[in-house]
């Protein structure tokens, strides 16, 4: 019973000393922030692809907003970068509400074609605008005016902007989770239809996470450009970067509070440290490195690595009459 | 007793602990190429050359020391004879890799500087940590015009900009036009995404300050089917110049469709891209005979650094020589290993002021650049481009004069 709280305290104090315990290493200080900043992506998708079920495979829109208005913030307005974060989430709201009125009435697979049909067309649009740096994309501030421009030599402000900002969007997911609303949400997800003859207003419930998503991933967008100060139609509406969001919380496990965590902090260290000693060799071993832990993970534990720390009480002490665990949600 | 054993032992314990340190002075230098992704290709063939580099002032060669003297082997002089190591990274093609791998190589493996990254974008990011960390970097192939105006101290280009190669056509064709053949109406076709529609605009202006006139401009999309229909608007206006810009599929199909409807300017030039492609050359050399273009790179006179280069890279890649793009990258590569020679350090302030001091003449150049000679903002300003023509299946230099290998034949013969 008290190793259920000292293991979350004992990795709470881990994250959050972290970056003191990785002072040696700029290297591995920097991938901290970099799992963190992966987790708000994922956490954010969370909420309408975990918990509603509805999965969008475009997300990077969302990633790509948040990132270009604070480049156009400083590029056009000449304010510090982080100043266009809040215009990143309300168009991404705005955004969201449009796309998601009439694709949001598709369903299962369909959905996540029109998310990328959606994801493909806004980077081919930015792509021919000038107003956006077209083709050839915008830089974020060159060197630091002020504090607010939030460019670091250390990771560590990353490391601890991110982590609050993470815990802040956990934070709301659980809420979210613990109320009327996650409830609606599950119900969506198991089925539609009798959440609907049950009374719940799926569409509108459904429209609500859709939103909620993609103003949480617009933040993540923006962050990113004001760590890397750089953003192109590829690196910001890519679709290999919606992609990593839907595998990185399917990993740790889709509709799990901590799951895309999960998922961010094995995906991210794999690629950076096997990009950094297969990647000289010039023969693409990274990905196939990379492909192959994510087939065995999805081989053997489907449900995402949580799912492991799951069923071991109910293996462990099968007589347990009950076994108290109101906010697990469904192991699928 | 003991004691005579202890000394000797501690003498050998000096000794194999000294011997190594002078043994083994190794100047590592960083290289954030593209080994995987679109450009995997292109990355691919830069590393190549940059290991030819490495052997080249490790081990040396007899007949390239005789015109680079980086080439007598035995590692860097200047370091008493430090031998160089290249530590390679791979970019993915992604901003954010590049990064990632340039913080890498500097706070891990101490590179004494960096060469990177061919895709503007990356170098963005890239020489962005460098010039946090102060490391000297030094780039050979991105062409975006912002990268030297942000400021920086720590970054160096190599190579020319866009607008570099507009001035070389607009020099060449004012040349041209002197010795009495006709540029009145100049045609410029091109794709109409980002590539072409920013080329086509940066030569339209070039020319139009220059007092030569453009007078229609063709856009199409790369990827459609057919392309009579703008053959068929250059055979009605007949210009006395077409420039194309494109990708290697539509240029083969515009090469096809010219000599199907057997028609052709008198000059015709294609700056580089689908047309420099060894795709194109070999499908449809033969029916594009005179065709200009352009490259930094052009094997030269026999002896020269370009041709012996060239043909140890062939031994090394198995036949391919060097190219437009793996000459300006080992152009970049011998422009860092001379200044940390020169140096004598690897502190990166003194590197960066060997840098900054950097002049390489014309004939030590890999790259047929007039020379290497940084300004304030770390542009090279000797950057330069050569005019090349397809002969034989095979691009050959033609302009300047003063580094042309072969002369230049016009009008254009196509087929």
């Amino acid at each position: 019973m008290s190793a259920r709280r000292i293991v979350p305290l004992a990795l709470l104090v881990l994250a959050l000393i972290y970056p003191v315990l990785t002072m040696e290493s700029a290297v591995y200080q920097r991938m901290g922030a970099l799992v963190l900043l992966a987790a708000i992506g994922a956490s954010a998708w969370n909420i309408v692809g975990g918990y509603a079920g509805q999965v969008s495979v475009g997300h990077a829109v969302f990633f790509g907003i948040g990132a270009y208005s604070s480049v156009v913030a400083f590029v056009h307005l000449g304010l510090p970068p982080i100043a266009g974060a809040p215009l990143g989430m309300a168009i991404s709201v705005g955004l969201a509400a449009l796309i998601g009125v009439p694709t949001l009435r598709l369903s299962g697979h369909y959905f996540s074609m029109a998310t990328i049909a959606v994801g493909e067309l806004v980077r081919v649009l930015a792509s021919t605008s000038d107003f956006l740096g077209g083709a050839q994309g915008l830089g974020g501030p060159p060197m630091p005016r002020t504090v607010l421009d939030l460019s670091f030599l250390s990771a560590m402000p990353y490391y601890y902007i991110f982590l609050v900002v993470l815990a802040g969007i956990l934070g709301l997911t659980w809420w979210i989770e613990r109320g009327r609303m996650g409830f609606y949400l599950r119900a969506i997800k198991d089925s539609e239809r009798a959440a609907r003859s049950l009374g719940v207003s799926a569409g509108r419930y459904k429209l609500y996470a859709y939103m909620l998503s993609g103003a949480f991933t617009s933040v993540a967008g923006s962050l990113y450009l004001c760590m890397f100060g750089f953003i192109d139609p590829e690196s910001g509406f890519g679709i290999l970067i919606s992609v990593k969001m839907v595998v990185m919380a399917a990993l740790g496990g889709a509709g799990q509070l901590f799951g895309p965590l999960v998922g961010a902090l094995i995906l991210v260290p794999l690629e950076e440290l096997s990009n950094s000693y297969l990647g000289g060799q010039g023969a693409g071993i990274t990905y196939v490195v990379y492909g192959a832990i994510i087939v065995i993970i999805a081989r053997f534990l489907p449900s995402g690595l949580l799912s492991l720390f799951e069923r071991k009480p109910v293996v462990a002490q099968p007589e347990a009459a009950k076994p108290a665990n109101p906010a697990s949600g469904h192991a699928d | 007793m003991i004691k005579t054993t202890l000394l000797a032992g501690a003498a050998l314990l000096a000794l194999a602990g000294a011997t190594p340190v002078l043994a083994q002075q190794v100047v590592k230098i960083g290289a954030v190429y593209p080994l995987s992704g679109n450009s995997a290709s292109t990355g691919n063939y830069a590393k190549m050359a940059f290991e030819m580099g490495v052997d080249l002032i490790n081990n040396g060669n007899a007949d390239l020391a005789k015109v680079f003297p980086l080439a007598k082997g035995g590692g860097l002089p200047g370091l008493k004879g430090a031998k160089l190591q290249l530590v390679i990274a791979d970019n993915q093609g992604t901003p954010q890799a590049g990064a990632n791998q340039t913080l890498r190589l500097i706070t891990e493996e101490k590179v004494a500087g960096l060469v990177c990254c061919y895709q503007s974008a990356i170098t963005v990011t890239a020489s962005a940590v460098a010039e946090k960390y102060g490391v000297p970097m030094i780039n050979g192939e991105s062409v975006a015009a912002n990268l030297t105006e942000r400021g920086f101290k720590w970054f160096f280009r190599t190579t020319p900009v866009a607008a570099d190669f507009a001035t070389a056509y607009l020099t060449f064709l004012k040349e041209q036009k002197a010795a009495g053949l006709k540029t009145d109406s100049i045609a410029i076709v091109h794709e109409n995404t980002e590539y072409g529609n920013s080329v086509s605009s940066v030569i339209a202006d070039a020319f139009a300050k220059g007092g030569l006139n453009v007078t229609m401009k063709i856009p199409y999309a790369a990827n459609g089917p057919d392309v009579q229909p703008q053959v068929l608007q250059l055979k009605e206006k007949n210009p006395d110049v077409v420039i194309f810009i494109s990708y290697t599929q539509d240029a083969i199909l515009y090469a096809k469709t010219m000599k199907e409807l057997n028609w052709k300017p008198p000059i015709l030039i294609a700056d580089d891209g689908g047309f420099n492609d060894p795709a194109f050359t070999k499908q449809m050399g033969p029916v594009t005979e005179g065709l200009i273009s352009r490259s930094v790179f052009a094997q030269g006179k026999p002896g020269s650094v370009a041709a012996i280069m060239d043909e140890i890279y062939k031994k090394k890649t198995g036949g391919d020589g060097l190219d437009d793009v793996s000459a300006r990258a080992l152009q970049a590569f011998f422009v860092l290993a001379d200044a940390i020679n020169r140096a004598g350090s690897t502190e990166p302030a003194k590197v960066q002021a060997a840098i900054k001091a950097t002049n390489i003449k014309a004939e030590e150049c890999v790259a047929g650049y007039d020379g290497v000679k940084f300004d304030d903002k770390g542009q090279n300003t000797l950057a330069s481009t050569l005019v090349t023509q397809l002969k034989n299946s095979n691009y050959v230099a033609v302009w300047p004069k003063s580094r042309a290998t072969d002369p230049l034949v016009l009008p254009y013969k196509g087929w």
